[in-house]
């Protein structure tokens, strides 16, 4: 429960700023998330005879975290129904909070990629709201990772989702989660590594690749879920070297549909395909019992 | 909402249940023949049914957001 609550805490500076530079709009769409996925939680617990558990604070993480997963341009039924879906389908129906074999945010969020893929686009510019492309469709356009200044990536001034602009208050936020040991920081640090090596041999710079897509949010927050990601040291490594792994792969190889989108990042199919492994990683790395 | 995005929605919840419903009888009578007691057996078969049910949701979308410009 506390550690649900320090995730709040913790993502709350990103959303502040993503309000600020987003506007109203983005408050109206992680609002919906938030409200849908408590709601959601609360009414299938009580049709279904459960405790009522809202208050343990993970359905208001798990909208929050699909809230900030989506564009500006989404309509905001569409994040309201992505997270009753990722919390009914996703976390309820196993049994709930502890038991589910997806994260939920982000099994939310394949389903608003696959039943909402017409309201994804345009991605927005901050501040003037102007229709813009993101860093990494940049990279699919032009080949090349340059272009686009770091600095403006880091600190939260380029378009995408409404989360994801800035990767300093995301960091700042998941520190805070790293010195509560509330996160399991060796996900975040082997996706990270990848990415880095992966960049290199490409001959492109990392910085690009750390801050331009959904790296930092995803890896530091969503693949971290406790009951969703590996328990033991070495089979967390594993994990979060693949999920870096079919991220970069995404980003270079992703599915493309012209004229309806683009795939240029792949959080969410990184973070869902490694939690299919997790009952392997945890069974395969279970450390031998000290005698 | 749109009406393409109510058939999409509509065909998962179609994926589950036929993969549910399909995986509850075959896992209830697999463990029927294992000799487990019937009220322990439809318990579990049902738990394995969501499992799966849910795992083929996954798998449905994403074969189909990447085969997005045949479906849409």
């Amino acid at each position: 429960m506390k550690m649900m609550y320090g995730m709040l805490m913790a993502l709350t500076p990103a959303a502040l700023w993503s309000i600020y530079v987003f506007g109203p709009q983005a408050l109206v769409r992680i609002l919906a998330g938030v409200v849908a996925a408590v709601a959601a939680e609360a009414v299938f617990q009580k049709l279904t005879r459960q405790k009522i558990t809202v208050k343990d604070g993970s359905a208001a993480v798990t909208g929050l975290l699909l809230g900030m997963a989506v564009s500006i341009s989404t309509p905001w039924y569409a994040v309201s129904v992505s997270a009753a879906f990722g919390i009914i389908a996703g976390k309820q129906l196993l049994g709930g909070f502890g038991k589910n074999l997806f994260n939920p945010a982000m099994f939310g969020r394949l389903f608003y990629l696959f039943v909402f893929p017409d309201s994804i686009l345009p991605w927005r510019q901050p501040f003037d709201l102007a229709t813009a492309a993101t860093p990494l469709e940049v990279l699919r356009e032009t080949g090349e990772a340059a272009g686009v200044p770091i600095l403006e990536m880091f600190l939260g001034l380029i378009p995408g989702t409404i989360g994801e602009v800035s990767s300093l208050l995301l960091l700042i936020g998941f520190s805070f989660l790293v010195y509560r040991k509330f996160v399991r920081w060796r996900i975040p640090a082997a996706a990270f590594s990848v990415v880095l090596v992966l960049a290199l041999v490409a001959g492109h710079n990392p910085l690009f690749y750390f801050f331009a897509g959904s790296l930092v949010v995803g890896a530091c927050f969503m693949a971290t879920d406790p009951m969703t990601s590996p328990k033991f040291p070495k089979g967390q490594l594993i994990f979060g070297a693949g999920v870096g792994l079919i991220i970069m792969l995404m980003r270079w190889y992703g599915w493309q549909t012209p004229g309806v989108y683009e795939f240029t990042e792949g959080t969410t199919f990184a973070v869902l395909t490694m939690n299919l492994f997790v009952p392997f990683l945890n069974r395969k790395f279970k450390p031998a019992p000290k005698r | 909402m749109p009406e393409s995005s109510i058939i999409r929605f509509l065909s998962v919840m179609a994926v589950m249940l036929v993969v549910g419903f399909g995986w509850f009888q075959i896992g209830l009578a697999r463990l029927k023949k294992q000799g487990v007691d019937e009220s322990a057996a439809r318990t579990q078969a049902k738990q394995e049914a969501k499992k799966y049910s849910i795992i083929a949701a996954f798998l449905y979308m994403v074969a189909m957001v990447s085969v997005a410009g045949l479906f849409l």
